[in-house]
């Protein structure tokens, strides 16, 4: 080991830029993956959304001046409802995949002391409609359904489905049907009762990623009331109908709610397929940027380390001729060379922990990033390590092929 | 003495291309990276109203009349207003200059109903034109009188003007606005702030300014039923909606905002005093049910609190910072290798005379030779990058436009490159005692 590690202290600059090189790229590269990791959980995430080839969302649906009544509301899902081929529809304050309105906050299991921050979805129909997935308990009734507020209906109280993650968050003793949900921390707060448990539904802020609260939802039933941003989810019976679900349902609602939209925002009627792609279509991007960004990172890398280990075997050509005819085997050459890479390189994985430490703690301080798992630590580490065994294995090899001969002549 | 250096430099390229050209390629994508992030970032700061916005401040406070059980906090500094309390605080005259603005999205027609287009502008109270150094083509602001007396008078770009009747002077003639007719008193050039700075509590997530169509004087608009785009804060009784859209009964409501022109920091802070003693007067008089927090923001500390820039942008900058930093001792390693391996003909040229200088300012020529080179191959880089960039769906994607500024940028960041990785390993090669690379030799 000692002749290994003298060297290195003697002609500090080539294994100093090593380390270097491999401390700056674990930092970037441990940081990029990281973001890189969090853009992705809205990507992976189940929506709860159950054939979404049949399901059609008409949004920025918007009044000029004073919002649509229930009524109103209602009559314009009649009409949808009349279309051929349609099998539910909703009248919602906000769905999935469209956030432009966002309805929700910090929720409370009341008797369990638990808090959670959750989207609530607020419609009629709508477990049927997005086609979710009922694990526990009942949709609601008939008469639930048509409950109609005289606000959004957030402070309402009334039954309510929420997803087994949220179900998990607040109430960890397993019983959930028929425990009471406070919806907010005001004394007069909304409260509503489980009736059921969905297995999935997306909230609709996708801003801050790698939440572990983005399966955190909440099914209120009923039309909300005194709403100017209402939106619609219709389902078709079978997917081959729903282009022509799609015409009829824009000239539905133009025919019922035309007369009194806003100058300048046009309705959008939408396959929900699309929605969702065009709503994850920024963190697609960042991953693509993110993982191009890492791979050049590591590649620009491994070649930096190649072009210097291959220099500092060719200054050392004479010295392993002489170890070589001393009797040194090819297989001791190579190990060694292999052995200081590692340890070159170990060292530069070091600084480079700590540092993307230190950047992730400084970004953690500047902006709304969550920490760095410790687990990324060991991962990074590994790969960076068979990464420079990589780059080493052309230079070693050919430190290994040098003849003893080389060691009688005189350069 | 430089050229020479220059044609030994070039004559050392040829003899190693495939080492040069990976040098010259990992610098050129560090300095392209980098471009490409700075491009974006630069677009996206500076002065949104070059020359005026320095000197702008909103007026924020806590102005809300009724208490919120649900968010009892004032947790972001909140810049919407009663048209009451923006009127008083423009007619209270403090400031160099003052206006209280709304953005409206409506509909404009001819007054025969024959040509119609959408426009997007300012309802405004004093004198905005002047304040946000509005270019007048032709005719005039509005007066106080005019102001005063509610006259239905409109300011318009030369977009509309021609959209509507052809011509740019359309000083003088009318057109429709809600149910009245509002006569053209002036045509300016198109205008837009650079940045998005109007409304930002509402317009979360735009980060370009967009083309503001018209000027109206407030009272004038809301006279003829058009309000501003979207209500504001109307409270949150429930039978009043929490927003409604293009509706001009909004006197319930807080949704117009109020600038300051303030020139010294004196006048700043004198103004800060005033603003902070209305809004406690009025808390004391029982109008606001919390106390106010007023607060005046300068356009940019406004924009920050509001992430205008996105933080997209600032973590890919130092990204891409980061990213050439790699690059860069990348490339000064290999550039020590391939200098070192060259001991010899250093140790001939030293021995021979040359000065440790000489030979440092040689490598040095060489090193921003390759610089120079990594420039011009990040050029066609930097295109790709931001054209990446224009093809994201991110709200700054029209912003990813290469600049004239730009080149100068890249041609110095190239230089200083070729230097920066040159220091090291030309100050490593002519520290060699040149005897015994001789001996060697």
């Amino acid at each position: 080991m000692r002749h290994i590690i003298k060297p290195l202290f003697r002609h500090r600059m080539m294994p100093l830029l090593v380390v270097l090189q491999v401390a700056l790229a674990c930092a970037i590269a441990c940081n990029a993956l990281f973001l890189l990791q969090q853009k992705l959980v809205p990507i992976l995430t189940p929506d709860g959304v159950g054939h979404p080839e049949r399901l059609i969302v008409a949004s920025h649906i918007v009044p000029r001046g004073a919002p649509w009544s229930t009524g109103r509301l209602y009559e314009t899902e009649q009409a949808l409802r009349a279309i051929p081929g349609v099998s539910s529809v909703s009248v919602a304050a906000s769905l999935p995949m469209e956030s432009n309105v966002r309805v929700g906050g910090h929720v409370f299991g009341d008797g369990a002391g638990t808090k959670a921050n959750a989207a609530v979805y607020i419609g009629d129909h709508l477990a049927e409609t997005l086609g979710l997935k009922l694990v526990a308990g009942r949709d609601f009734s008939a008469a639930e359904q048509a409950m109609r507020y005289t606000s959004i209906g957030v402070n309402d109280n009334g039954p309510t489905i929420i997803t087994r993650a949220l179900a998990r968050r607040l109430f960890p003793d397993g019983h959930v049907l028929g425990r009471v949900i406070r919806i907010g921390d005001a004394p007069d707060a909304g409260r509503r009762t489980v009736v059921g448990v969905v297995a999935h539904l997306m909230r609709n802020v996708m801003g801050q990623d790698n939440r572990s609260d983005i399966d955190y939802s909440m099914l209120f039933p009923g039309i909300p009331g005194n709403w100017a941003m209402p939106s619609f989810a219709v389902r078709t019976s079978r997917a081959a109908m729903a282009p022509a679900v799609l015409k009829a349902v824009g000239t539905t609602i133009q025919r019922e709610l035309g007369t009194d939209l806003v100058v300048g925002i046009e309705p959008q009627y939408q396959m929900y397929a699309g929605l969702r792609e065009a709503m994850l279509a920024r963190p697609k991007a960042a991953v693509w940027l993110l993982s191009g960004v890492s791979l050049i990172v590591l590649l620009v890398t491994v070649v930096g380390v190649m072009g210097l280990t291959s220099y500092w075997v060719q200054q050392r050509t004479r010295q392993i001729g002489i170890r070589r005819a001393l009797g040194a085997k090819r297989a001791n050459i190579l190990r060694d060379v292999q052995l200081e890479n590692l340890l070159v390189v170990g060292a530069g994985i070091l600084l480079g922990m700590a540092l993307a430490y230190a950047i992730n703690l400084w970004l953690m301080h500047h902006y709304e990033l969550t920490r760095l798992p410790w687990t990324y630590l060991p991962y990074g580490a590994l790969l960076m390590l068979l990464l420079g065994q990589l780059a080493v294995l052309s230079p070693a090899l050919r430190a290994a092929k040098v003849p003893p001969v080389v060691a009688t002549r005189s350069t | 003495m430089l050229d020479y250096y220059l044609r030994l430099a070039l004559r050392r390229c040829r003899q190693n291309m495939p080492m040069v050209l990976l040098l010259v390629l990992t610098m050129a994508v560090g300095i392209a990276s980098c471009m490409t992030a700075t491009t974006i970032f630069r677009a996206l700061s500076g002065a949104p109203l070059p020359g005026v916005s320095p000197y702008l401040y909103v007026a924020t406070m806590d102005a809300r009349e009724a208490v919120d059980k649900d968010n009892p906090d004032y947790k972001k500094p909140d810049s919407l207003l009663k048209l009451s309390d923006a009127m008083a605080l423009v007619d209270a005259h403090r400031a160099a200059q003052q206006v209280a603005v709304a953005q409206s999205l409506t509909q404009f027609a001819s007054t025969d109903g024959k040509k119609s287009m959408q426009v997007y502008g300012l309802m405004a109270y004093g004198p905005a034109l002047q304040m946000f150094g509005v270019p007048l083509r032709y005719g005039r602001s509005w007066t106080e009188a005019e102001q005063a007396s509610r006259a239905p008078v409109v300011v318009i770009d030369t977009q509309v003007a021609q959209k509507l009747f052809g011509t740019d002077d359309v000083v003088g003639r009318s057109i429709t606005l809600g149910k009245r007719s509002f006569r053209v008193i002036g045509v300016y050039a198109p205008w837009k702030p650079r940045l998005q700075i109007f409304n930002l509590g509402q317009n979360a997530g735009s980060s370009l300014g967009q083309d503001e169509n018209f000027f109206v004087p407030a009272q004038a608009s809301l006279d003829a039923g058009v309000g501003p785009f979207s209500s504001g804060e109307c409270g949150k009784s429930s039978d009043t909606p929490v927003i409604s859209f293009q509706t001009a009964a909004v006197s319930h409501c807080r949704w117009i905002e109020t600038w300051v022109r303030l020139d010294t920091p004196a006048a700043v802070a004198a103004y800060g005093q005033f603003l902070v003693g209305y809004a406690n007067a009025q808390h004391d008089a029982g109008r606001f049910a919390y106390v106010p927090h007023a607060k005046l923001y300068g356009t940019q500390d406004w924009m920050a609190v509001h992430h205008v820039m996105p933080d997209d942008v600032h973590l890919n900058l130092m990204l891409a910072g980061g990213f050439l930093l790699l690059c860069l001792v990348n490339v000064a390693g290999l550039l020590a290798a391939r200098f070192l391996r060259r001991q010899g003909d250093v140790a001939v040229r030293r021995a021979l005379g040359a000065s440790k200088r000489a030979v440092f300012v040689q490598h040095l020529v060489e090193t921003g030779l390759l610089g120079l080179l990594g420039g011009v191959l990040a050029l066609p880089l930097t295109w790709l990058g931001l054209w990446i960039v224009r093809m994201q769906p991110v709200s700054y994607a029209g912003a990813a436009h290469f600049s004239p500024g730009a080149f100068v940028i890249l041609f110095a960041l190239s230089v200083a490159v070729g230097l920066l990785v040159g220091i090291l390993p030309a100050w490593r090669i002519c520290r060699q005692p040149p005897a015994l690379q001789i001996k060697l030799a």
